[in-house]
């Protein structure tokens, strides 16, 4: 069950910039609170700074949503300090939205849809991880340059903005997406994996903003629990749909969510998973599709394998 | 003849190509309406090819014109479509 705090929007007209096309759509920003509370809130004051000066600004900003998972806020029981912040802060800035997830693109999926909901035509929906090193100064560059992705959409017409990080080749992140992610992605939607490539070296980016009319349709179709980034932008290559990319620094994550080899091992796993069903969906309907999809399983077992065997060599 | 209070807001801005065999190159864009002859861009001793532009606030999509053919900026901060839906580059102007 749900909740969520629901303050009163006063919509007042919009001033676009000089010779800019005129802004249409208000900007949904949307928090995902780090599932595992970190012990040092340095980085989550740097984000909430952030947070209160998009709260500050009405007339372009929506009021921000922050999602909390319950299992989160269940563990905290007793914790003063993350109470503190809880009701001091993240209360204060945002409208939190308690929510009990399955995972981390669950609480996306509750905090995109409440910005669906709560936006229209025109407006774009900005998700916002928590779970960086914002209080860093590279962390605060990125902060000062994650506003570019809703105003590329708004001002440049498009429909999704992926922002991209850079890290070192080591980073799990990046090996996770070298030898797995887009070794998957080029067995099951070669073309569109071409395509996505073209834009971004990541594709399980967590920093984002898209349109509203597009959040709405892949809202509608059927929701992983993971990998959401992916299945968005092979929807939007699907579709046609205008798709930007935006350097937001380096940056690396923090400690306490740095994938182990279990994890990358999982995350391979599961990016597996979800385009497998996404291929079935789409070619069930053709009457050799079984045929087809033995031959991609079959390849795409012997890429998973690769994989696991390269990144237990390099992060095991 | 711009504005003064326009003026304010521009800013100068450098595009660099490094296509030195190229015979020719210009930069395209929103901002000078993607027209080829708007802003040339000349060859420095390196045979990199420069050329400073004023634009305003905002989010600007643009792209070489190298021998006549569209190409990206790869030193650019980021990718996107025209209203032709090709793949250009993009510049923030802050």
């Amino acid at each position: 069950m749900k909740k969520a705090t629901v303050r009163t929007l006063v919509k007042r007209p919009v001033a676009g910039p000089v010779d800019l096309p005129a802004r249409q759509g208000r900007i949904h920003p949307v928090v995902i609170y780090p599932f595992r509370n970190p012990e040092d809130y340095s980085n989550l004051e740097q984000l909430y700074r952030l947070v209160a000066r998009l709260d500050a600004e009405p007339c372009k900003y929506a009021r921000p949503i922050t999602v909390v998972d319950r299992k989160t806020h269940a563990s905290m029981v007793g914790n003063a300090v993350y109470h503190a912040f809880r009701t001091g802060t993240v209360a204060v800035h945002s409208d939190i939205l308690d929510a009990w997830c399955v995972d981390t693109c669950q609480m996306w999926y509750s905090g995109l849809g409440l910005a669906y909901e709560k936006g229209g035509p025109g407006d774009v929906c900005w998700l916002i991880p928590g779970d960086f090193n914002y209080g860093s100064s590279t962390g605060q560059e990125v902060l000062s340059r994650l506003h570019d992705l809703p105003e590329i959409i708004l001002e440049l017409n498009q429909d999704v903005c992926i922002g991209e990080i850079a890290t070192d080749h080591g980073n799990s992140k990046q090996l996770i997406d070298t030898y797995g992610t887009f070794a998957l992605l080029y067995n099951w939607f070669p073309s569109e994996a071409q395509e996505i490539r073209q834009y971004t070296e990541r594709p399980r980016s967590e920093f984002f903003a898209i349109r509203h009319e597009f959040l709405g349709e892949v809202l509608r179709q059927r929701w992983f629990a993971y990998e959401q980034t992916v299945v968005t932008l092979l929807s939007a290559v699907f579709a046609d749909k205008r798709i930007s990319r935006f350097f937001v620094g380096h940056i690396s994550d923090l400690l306490e969510g740095r994938e182990s080899l279990t994890s990358a091992l999982q995350q391979v796993e599961r990016t597996e998973r979800v385009l497998k069903t996404l291929w079935r969906e789409r070619n069930q309907s053709s009457p050799d599709w079984l045929a087809r999809y033995r031959v991609l399983e079959s390849q795409s077992e012997e890429i998973r394998r690769t994989a696991l065997t390269i990144l237990q060599n390099l992060l095991g | 003849m711009v504005p003064i209070k326009q003026l304010k807001t521009l800013r100068a801005i450098h595009f660099i190509c490094p296509a030195t065999q190229a015979v020719k190159v210009s930069v395209v864009g929103d901002f000078n309406a993607w027209n080829p002859s708007a802003h040339p861009l000349r060859q420095g001793p390196d045979k990199v090819w420069i050329t400073t532009v004023e634009l305003k606030h905002g989010h600007h999509r643009y792209a070489f014109l190298v021998d006549g053919v569209l190409t990206l900026d790869a030193r650019a901060q980021g990718i996107t479509r025209n209203d032709q839906n090709e793949r250009v580059s993009l510049m923030p102007v802050s």
